[in-house]
């Protein structure tokens, strides 16, 4: 069958991308700072915050992952691109078929 | 993407030279090629939705007196299609990590709209609760001063998290499937340039994507897991008669796994018929999944009985005035309902060859959903109506405004789906094509190794 030809990424997508992988840095990081925030007013109010901790442990280690993942495979994805593409140049992956 | 094999041989080009190009058409037809039913579609969902916030204006302007609510029914329709919801939210994410993980080869056409539901319902489902608040600003106020040891905000951080291992679940296998639409010159092409991430199914690339998704697919079972066990707690950790229960977590995670697969058998016979796939969607399928209903359905039958028993033997008071309620009294035609669509039915259409073809599976998954819906109504509604006080029963009877707002719920995950479709395909390309190349030797192989070594190639000693 025919083979589509490999379309290249434009800078300003590029761009999009890295700012979208550091709007979830921003998000996980808001989200952790927010259970933080939790936890220290439990423990101000004397209010169980033996509850807090324990929901704190796993929920802020998930976030943290699931921002981690995402980020090895942008970056993983980006790295693994062939060269010449990655940096725009040549023809992708039909270059790293021959 | 198999858990055993970490490398993948090189697999070519990012089109199959296994699908067809005809395949290839058929699978990306509803992105390429719409044509005005979409539009039509989607027209008509929009409307609907709309129509129901529309209703929903009047409980903004004058509170939930609009609603059906009460003293001391306290939760009603919202709480009911919270918990329904996130319990079809399971349907996906799990289902489909556990086949991956189980390396079920039948799982290929399966696992992508399976995870499109949970994305899709999550989101729905979670925001029940802020209808329910009356003034939904104030959900605003768990932001500065929430309380973590309340059940309520359990569930804020596990939906949450939820909703983000599933999302992130479901979009790095769409990875490859996205580069070929961007390939392809499929529109917008911004958008699948910026998705696609340079994906260039270079051996790099499948060896980065693959391990993290069997980082997710470790991730996200417990995650799922926990979910609809800390929906349980919101009713178990109260002293409510019929909520206060040790084996309310299992009896709701068995439930929502149970009404996520009744769901998504609906979806899959649905689109089967909408996008002509019947060649990817085979009787096979149906058949694997029917089987695993049946199981959920026995399964929810006996946590059932097991939950219901214990109530009627204990013979305490206020535990048997929700019992009554339920079986003879105000609700016993939805508590019986329940009963009929979520045993009688399956049980009967799932356990006979005659009746386990696909318009049977299609009512018996109906059913189920239906009933689902029924077990939530009857768990949340008869045990506020006879709270532990010494007050006369109440009754819930939901509003228009209520009852709106449903629909408009049913017809947002239409909605979702229709969307979803429109951009994306709905059964992964790239994993039928690792299935036609790569997945019938291996599964020859791990067969082979199931079987008892011969005896020449057994380790020196166990001979002896």
């Amino acid at each position: 069958m025919t083979e589509p030809r490999f379309q290249e990424t434009p800078p300003w997508i590029a761009a999009l991308q890295v700012v979208s992988v550091a709007a979830i840095w921003v998000f996980v990081i808001g989200i952790s700072i927010w259970i933080i925030h939790l936890m220290r007013l439990s423990q101000t109010l004397h209010d169980v915050p033996s509850a807090s901790v324990g929901i704190s442990i796993v929920a802020i280690p998930v976030f943290l992952t699931g921002a981690s993942v995402l980020t090895y495979v942008f970056v993983g994805l980006r790295r693994g691109a062939t060269p010449s593409t990655a940096e725009g140049r040549g023809e992708g992956r039909g270059a790293e078929q021959e | 993407m198999s858990a055993e094999h970490t490398v993948r041989p090189e697999l070519g080009p990012t089109v199959s030279h296994d699908l067809s190009e005809r395949d290839i058409d058929v699978l990306l037809a509803s992105v390429e090629q719409p044509g005005s039913a979409f539009r039509v579609v989607t027209t008509v969902l929009v409307l609907i939705i709309l129509g129901a916030w529309v209703l929903f204006s009047r409980q903004i302007l004058y509170g939930l007196g609009v609603t059906g609510l009460n003293q001391p029914v306290g939760w009603g329709f919202y709480i009911v299609n919270f918990v329904f919801f996130i319990g079809i939210s399971h349907a996906g994410t799990l289902i489909s990590a556990i086949l991956r993980l189980s390396n079920a080869e039948w799982r290929r056409p399966i696992t992508r709209m399976a995870e499109v539901i949970t994305v899709v319902v999550l989101a729905i489902g979670a925001f029940h609760p802020v209808l329910d608040l009356g003034r939904p600003e104030r959900m605003l106020n768990i932001f500065t001063a929430g309380r973590l040891q309340s059940p309520l905000l359990w569930d804020v951080s596990s939906i949450s998290a939820y909703f983000m291992a599933s999302t992130v679940y479901l979009y790095m296998p769409l990875i490859p499937d996205i580069a070929l639409l961007r390939d392809r010159g499929a529109r917008p092409r911004w958008l699948y340039s910026f998705m696609a991430w340079n994906w260039q199914n270079t051996p790099r690339q499948r060896e980065v994507l693959e391990r993290a998704s069997n980082i997710m697919m470790i991730l996200v079972i417990p995650i799922a897991v926990s979910v609809h066990t800390v929906i349980s707690y919101i009713f178990a950790m109260t002293l409510q008669p019929g909520w206060h229960s040790t084996i309310f977590g299992p009896y709701f995670v068995v439930g929502a796994i149970f009404s996520g697969i009744a769901a998504l058998m609906v979806v899959m016979i649905v689109l089967r018929k909408v996008f002509h796939l019947e060649r990817f969607l085979k009787e096979i399928h149906f058949a694997h999944l029917s089987k695993l209903l049946l199981v959920m359905s026995l399964l929810w039958f006996y946590f059932t009985f097991s939950e219901f028993l214990t109530a009627f033997f204990g013979n305490e008071p206020a535990e048997i005035r929700v019992f009554f309620y339920k079986f003879t009294g105000p609700y016993a035609i939805p508590f019986w309902g329940m009963v009929v669509c979520n045993f009688l039915i399956p049980v009967v259409l799932l356990s006979f060859r005659r009746t386990r073809t696909i318009p049977g599976i299609m009512v018996a998954s109906i059913a189920i959903v239906i009933g689902m819906w029924l077990e939530r109504l009857n768990i949340v509604v008869p045990s506020l109506a006879n709270p532990r006080l010494a007050l006369p029963s109440g009754f819930y009877i939901p509003s228009l405004v209520e009852w709106g707002m449903f629909v408009g719920g049913l017809a947002t995950f239409a909605l979702g789906f229709v969307v979803f479709a429109r951009f994306f395909p709905l059964i992964s390309v790239w994993e039928l094509r690792e299935g036609q190349e790569t997945a019938v030797s291996e599964t020859a192989e791990r067969v082979a190794s199931y079987l008892p070594d011969r005896l020449e190639n057994a380790p020196t000693g166990e001979t002896t």
